[in-house]
């Protein structure tokens, strides 16, 4: 596996995908064909047991355990499992790829994370809020327009600091591209360049992409948005303790 | 807890070990035998050019090539080399940077190369128990003096953002854990280890909370070096 192949996996997933189309144009464009719209909803719905039990697997056990579950439902997330430790295990699904990401609309995307307590209060609100409104039949301009709403009225909240994401599921699928998974933490910050963490430079252990957009070419009026970068390491191990390939 | 137990919690940890000090006194009393006293000063010098290579190697040459390099003198770290990345390396020694029982070791050597949220905050702490150490101080003062400095507010709180890369395949880090693994840290005032998720089992990430020194340092380790070569 190539380092463009793991910037793709890690960074196309989760709601952060990587810059595809801007480290393979090729690739980007034949990727956009197969996802140009929503799939019916029925594609995105997983079996509620199923989903609990590809959330938890995130992390390892001794966090998931006791971590609250959220499922998707037609409608938006909700809780399946109340927890006790303050961390919130869910399965994202393809819309919290960047709004301009070539797999956006793709049904087969499944992201288990886990997120710890800050990242619970102040990174959730914003992937529930963007669920509702897609489900609900917005467009993706509509959703930005939303959104950006709720943040200017406050009623998405600032980003904590000390947010993390462990995204160690070994049943995750991620992208279509490569291996389609690959274990790994992330960390919100909000920071306007990557530069702050070293990030996707030669040889650099931490990737990292904006939240919102690959590019702002396509929606121009994300870049008004508070900055987010989201920064991802590659771990070695997936969450039931068994060795990965190496980065 | 004080700073150096810390950093024999983290270095056990990494090499699947008991906390040195804290769970086996008897062999941390034998280990401190050798360092029992500050050695001569030159000891813990190097060569300028080497000091800065092994400095640099800390993270890939992409992040180092341009940052800042500080080096050890007889009286405390100074620049060697004005970066422009905001990055700045460093080679920490046993005061700083190992385990108790190696305060003293003159052969450690810990290179690191902090971003520049923790070159404005974690590295004030390197380079103020390096003043400390030169002009005389023992252990349990450096220890008494970082945390009044801390509760004074001269020194800072960690930055949010603060961390550092610790990718070289070279250094040294005491007898009690001489080769680190490739790894990155965090840094966090009064922050919680469970925040991370960090020491339960599976967890990838090793933390410690310092009360002391108000500090938690969070641990991941990388899959390769610095130069690219592949780490396990």
């Amino acid at each position: 596996m190539n380092r463009n192949q793991i910037h793709s996996i890690l960074l196309s997933a989760l709601a952060i995908a990587a810059a595809l189309g801007a480290t393979n144009p090729a690739h980007a464009q034949n990727a956009k064909q197969p996802y140009a719209t929503m799939a019916p909803i029925e594609q995105y719905l997983m079996d509620r047991d199923g989903e609990i039990a590809l959330a938890r697997s995130a992390a390892p056990d001794a966090i998931s355990h006791d971590a609250t579950v959220v499922v998707l439902t037609r409608h938006g997330y909700e809780t399946a499992v109340e927890g006790t430790n303050g961390w919130v295990c869910w399965v994202g699904r393809s819309w919290m790829a960047m709004f301009d990401h070539p797999e956006f609309w793709n049904p087969k995307v499944r992201a288990a994370d886990c997120v710890n307590p800050p990242a619970a209060r102040s990174v959730l609100p914003y992937a529930y809020k963007r669920t509702e409104l897609i489900l609900a039949g917005h467009s993706k301009l509509e959703v930005i327009a939303a959104i950006k709403a709720a943040i200017d009225k406050k009623e998405l909240p600032v980003l904590e600091q000390g947010t993390v994401s462990y995204m160690m599921s070994k049943a995750s699928y991620l992208t279509d591209y490569g291996n389609h998974n690959m274990p790994h933490l992330m960390f919100f910050q909000s920071e306007k360049n990557d530069a702050a963490w070293g990030a996707n430079l030669t040889n650099s252990p931490v990737l990292a992409v904006n939240y919102w957009y690959l590019s702002a070419d396509q929606y121009p009026q994300l870049k008004t948005f508070p900055p987010m970068s989201v920064f991802l390491i590659g771990v070695d191990k997936w969450s039931d303790g068994t060795p990965a390939s190496p980065m | 807890m004080n700073r150096n137990q810390v950093h024999s919690i983290l270095l056990s940890a990494f090499v699947l070990a008991a906390a040195l000090g804290a769970t086996n006194p008897a062999q941390a009393q034998d280990a401190k035998q050798p360092y029992a006293a500050m050695a001569p000063i030159e000891q813990y010098l190097m060569d300028r050019d080497a000091e800065i290579a092994l400095a640099r190697s800390a993270a890939p040459d992409s992040i180092s090539h341009d940052a800042g390099v500080l080096v050890l003198t007889r009286h405390g770290f100074e620049a060697a080399i004005k970066g422009t990345n905001g990055f700045v390396c460093i080679v920490g020694r046993g005061w700083s940077s190992a385990a108790d029982p190696d305060f003293w070791n003159p052969k450690v050597r810990v290179p690191m190369c902090a971003n520049a949220a923790a070159a404005r905050s974690y590295l004030l702490r390197i380079t103020k128990i390096t003043d400390l150490t030169l002009a005389g101080h023992t252990l349990a003062q450096v220890n008494d003096a970082m945390a009044v400095a801390v509760t004074s507010k001269e020194l800072p709180p960690m930055e949010p953002g603060a961390m550092c890369y610790m990718m070289s395949k070279q250094g040294y880090g005491g007898d009690s854990a001489p080769h680190w693994p490739s790894h990155l840290m965090f840094f966090y005032s009064d922050t919680d280890p469970a925040v991370w998720g960090a020491n339960l089992p599976g967890s990838p990430v090793i933390a410690v909370a310092d009360p002391q020194e108000r500090l938690t340092q969070f641990v991941i380790t990388t899959q390769r070096w610095s130069d690219g070569t592949e780490a396990r």
